[in-house]
């Protein structure tokens, strides 16, 4: 599997496991959800409402809303801004979004 | 309701500033900003969790920006920081409404200090929804700070030296950089070196940038344009074609490049929707960015309790925004009694001297950065200009042939800009594209009116809004 974390110049922090689309991904401590799919080599984070077309991460400083993903059960919540943490359950968000259990 | 003395919204380089010499005088300052630490886009820090081993990898805004972070160290028990805060209204009578995390708070200020900074321009063409195409400062965002190369073979597209500055980082990374395409005039390039002259640390960078290009051997194509990225479900390759001096593609000129990764920085749009919302006025200014507000040189704007500082004012840059952030800083403090005329007026004279100099090097960034028309006709009527609700390009023009004629009435008739983005993503091309189809210059279309909440902000969170007492 690719893994595009760059070593040079940081020393990363502890590595845990998230679990997105039903795929277990290993993030380190202080990776946003973003940057733990980026690093898997994974470009599809959502699909639109209307065409159906697939979205990915864009402007990366949060405000684009096209990193929209079901994080923990929460349609809408961006990618990029929020840390992985320990267990965090990750779905690619279809259209609006549905909040999930 | 808390009043609180001076509200000072973005810590990033015009923020810092501005609270570092606010602070010093004796104003009680409150700084709210929507990342976890203070350091804006530029200076971002690191998350917890990340140990910095060698932070001359991470590029020359990394340090400087160190050096203004420990400024603000030396002040900050004098500052109340929060952290994680996202501004969502701005009304009458002096108040600000923000959430952070579930909670939704008013508090009212007598002073407020706005530097909300800047964000990539967007420009529509053909494919730039795909998954792969970043913005450059998307792009870098992870390089920088999360130490993660969003691809493996990429090819950067735009104009101007942040570009430069991205294609090394991607080469240090250990990433490929296929080739860069430089939009405007190799001319441009020796006005930056010619108007750099004494700005011997931006002259500095702009050389070990294009060094850095030079040894990578990374191949530089001036006058050259994306037209298009291409793939199924993701970039594949990226459509490339020589232009002529605005901008518009040469026939015969077009070729293909194979890249998974398309990086694309025209520039930088300023934030005005705060100064906005703060009914400050504004007038539109191509070269520095599109809409900002009229200020004058104390920084404050139309609304007097209100300052404006940094790139959301015109794009300059972070040493530019240091300095408006000390003067706004200190005029801030004048009027709230914390120092005299003279006082005031003696501390801003170096930062005054200092963006004198800076002037000259604007100029020419100006030039070269102004995007030019043949930029906003890569569109075609297939292509989605407002990528939240999807709208294309036809969709706009028919409602211009069906009478539309102004920025509002396209929003109100094709839901243009109602998305997530609030007309972020939108809004700053569509100001050129709409006012070219109508014949008019792009200040006479009226613009997209930013109405609170200017974020998506959940209801719940709403639900409890309250007025912060202590």
């Amino acid at each position: 599997m690719v893994d595009r974390r760059v070593e040079k110049g940081v020393k990363r922090g502890k590595p845990f496991e998230i679990e997105v689309d039903g795929e277990t991904l290993v993030a380190y401590e202080g990776e946003t959800v973003a940057a733990v799919l980026v690093a898997a080599g994974r470009r599809t984070f959502r699909w639109t409402e209307k065409k159906k077309h697939p979205r990915g991460m864009y402007c990366g400083i949060g405000l684009c809303h096209e990193c929209m993903m079901v994080i923990n059960g929460v349609p809408n919540t961006k990618a990029c801004q929020t840390v992985a943490t320990p267990g965090c359950q990750v779905k690619s968000q279809h259209g609006l979004g549905k909040r999930s259990a | 309701m808390k009043e609180l003395e001076l509200v000072i919204l973005g810590a990033g380089p015009g923020g810092l500033a501005a609270a570092v010499e606010a602070a010093r005088a004796g104003v009680s300052v409150t700084l709210l900003d929507e990342n976890p630490k203070p350091g804006g886009q530029i200076f971002r820090q690191f998350r917890d969790g990340f140990q910095v081993t060698n932070p001359s990898m991470l590029g020359h805004d990394f340090v400087r920006g160190h050096q203004l972070l420990s400024e603000f160290d030396r002040v900050r028990d004098r500052v109340e920081i929060l952290d994680n805060s996202v501004v969502w209204a701005l009304s009458e009578g002096n108040e600000l409404a923000f959430y952070r995390g579930d909670d939704s708070y008013s508090v009212r200020y007598k002073k407020m200090v706005i530097a909300a900074g800047a964000y990539d321009r967007p420009v529509p063409f053909p494919g730039w929804t795909l998954p792969g195409v970043f913005t450059a400062g998307g792009a870098q965002s992870l390089v920088k700070t999360q130490r993660v190369l969003p691809g493996g073979n990429f090819l950067l597209a735009g104009t101007g030296p942040l570009q430069l500055a991205l294609a090394n980082q991607i080469t240090n990374a250990g990433g490929r950089v296929v080739a860069i395409t430089e939009a405007g005039r190799v001319e441009n390039w020796f006005g930056l070196i010619r108007g750099a002259l004494g700005q011997w640390r931006l002259l500095g960078d702009a050389v070990h940038y294009l060094y850095g290009v030079r040894k990578a051997g990374i191949p530089l194509w001036r006058n050259h344009i994306v037209v298009e990225a291409r793939g199924h479900g993701q970039v594949e390759e990226a459509v490339v074609a020589e232009v002529d001096k605005n901008w518009r593609p040469k026939p015969g000129t077009y070729h293909t490049v194979k890249v998974d990764t398309l990086c694309v920085g025209y520039g930088f749009v300023p934030s005005v929707e705060l100064t906005r919302l703060a009914e400050c006025e504004h007038r539109y200014e191509p070269l520095l960015g599109g809409w900002i507000p009229v200020r004058n040189d104390r920084m404050q704007t139309t609304v007097p309790d209100v300052y404006a500082v940094g790139d959301c004012t015109g794009i300059a840059g972070s040493l530019v925004a240091i300095e408006e952030g000390r003067i706004a800083g200190l005029g801030a403090a004048r009027r709230l009694g914390h120092l005299t005329s003279m006082e005031a007026r003696g501390r801003m004279a170096p930062s005054r001297q200092r963006l004198a100099g800076l002037q000259r090097l604007r100029k020419v960034l100006d030039r070269i950065s102004v995007p030019r028309p043949g930029l906003y006709e890569l569109a075609k009527d297939d292509t989605i200009v407002c990528r939240c609700e999807e709208i294309t390009l036809g969709e706009v023009k028919a409602a211009l042939a069906d009478g539309a004629t102004d920025m509002k009435e396209v929003k109100r008739m094709t839901r243009m800009g109602m998305g997530n983005c609030q007309g972020r993503m939108c809004g700053p091309a569509m100001q050129e594209i709409i006012a070219r189809e109508k014949g008019l210059s792009p200040d006479r279309i009226g613009y997209l009116n930013p109405r609170p909440p200017v974020r998506p902000i959940p209801l719940g969170v709403l639900a409890g809004h309250r007025e912060m007492q202590t």
